[in-house]
């Protein structure tokens, strides 16, 4: 994946702490309900077919793009969201067909971490790729 | 205990109250914290008119057919399930998470207690039986635990709270236990531990990660999605 240089490497801590702000209650409400059971594993297709690599689980990808966020109050690096970035655009599709035994709505999820990376000028370039 | 110790921190005061009021103070916390949280959680959703479109299931309901062939439709269903790619953990948890419910309310020596102070009780197991759902819930909790060390996907979500969570809820069932066996000789120990632990496990439920136990219910019986079950009416509204 090719790195953006949109963002010319500095982020705009205030614009992710609105986005936070504003999804506040969605981002709680999954990090506080998520078990880290890792049962949305297998409901991952790109899970299933990239030899089993963690990150590729439904689980992993929030808790490590929106969740940190949320958890670093949207203090981060610009490497940081570069990883970030990689895990939201790469690592998913947003195929929604991810399973939660607790119904946490995992796709929405990933998308405010899109909507946090686009934010930045950080997304997937396509034609780069 | 060291007279210097005891006059620095009242000890028996703690005791005291560890003992007496913090009882009753979990109890009104554990009640009223699920009362709220369910109610704030239930404010964050509202009926939806306009439900979202749920995506047919793959494999698809055969009306027609031979018994057979309606029986392995259905095992192919089954098998696609989270309970046909991990039968063994789906089936321990079932049992962990029973287990962890039904022995304190059907222990006999809890009723004794609730007949004393209410003068009413619930049935309860033969103490053999209690011993055993107690062993199988702490040997739910090891496997557990060595889940999240051993399977590579479990050990990179896991953080030092899960550990403490999966503790916690195991404290009362391993300290009940060592007490009634009156371990190490240090029953007033062990004892006073067991109900420091359910104190503290009851005032937690509400607000942290165990309140799964009513989330789980708004997930899959109030809010509409692919996998919820019944007919729910309901969607977030964040």
């Amino acid at each position: 994946m090719s790195d953006n240089k949109n963002n010319n490497g500095k982020i705009d801590t205030r614009t992710i702490q609105s986005i936070l702000k504003e999804n506040k209650k969605q981002i709680k409400l999954g990090l506080t309900m998520c078990a880290h059971c890792s049962l949305c594993a297998e409901s991952c297709f790109l899970y299933m077919s990239r030899d089993l690599d963690p990150e590729y689980m439904p689980s992993y990808k929030f808790l490590h793009s929106i969740g940190k966020l949320y958890k670093k109050k949207g203090k981060v690096s610009a490497g940081q969201l570069e990883k970030m970035r990689d895990l939201v655009f790469c690592n998913c599709v947003l195929c929604t067909r991810c399973y939660c035994p607790f119904g946490i709505d995992i796709p929405s999820l990933i998308t405010l971490g899109r909507r946090v990376c686009r934010s930045q000028g950080l997304f997937r370039e396509y034609d780069k790729a | 205990m060291n007279p210097i110790i005891s006059h620095i921190i009242p000890v028996e005061a703690i005791v005291d109250f560890i003992y007496g009021p913090l009882i009753w103070l979990s109890f009104v916390i554990f009640a009223a914290g699920l009362i709220v949280q369910t109610w704030r959680y239930k404010m964050m959703t509202k009926i939806n008119d306009n439900p979202p479109l749920i995506p047919k299931k793959e494999i698809p309901k055969s009306e027609t057919g031979s018994r057979w062939e309606r029986f392995f439709y259905k095992l192919a269903f089954f098998r696609l399930s989270v309970m046909g790619f991990n039968p063994l953990l789906v089936t321990i948890s079932l049992v962990f998470h029973l287990c962890l419910l039904i022995t304190p309310l059907f222990l006999l020596a809890h009723n004794i207690m609730l007949e004393n102070v209410f003068g009413f009780s619930l049935p309860s197991f033969l103490p053999g039986t209690s011993h055993l759902l107690t062993g199988i819930v702490l040997a739910c909790g090891f496997f557990f635990m060595l889940r999240r060390i051993i399977i590579r996907r479990v050990r990179a979500i896991t953080t030092f709270y899960d550990y403490l969570i999966l503790g916690l809820a195991l404290a009362p069932f391993l300290t009940g236990f060592l007490a009634h066996q009156n371990a190490f000789d240090c029953y007033d120990t062990l004892i006073l531990l067991h109900i420091l632990s359910c104190e503290i496990l009851l005032i937690m439920i509400p607000f942290s990660k165990f309140f799964h136990m009513i989330f789980f219910f708004f997930g899959r019986f109030l809010i509409i999605n692919e996998y919820s079950l019944g007919a729910p009416k309901r969607s977030w509204q964040f």
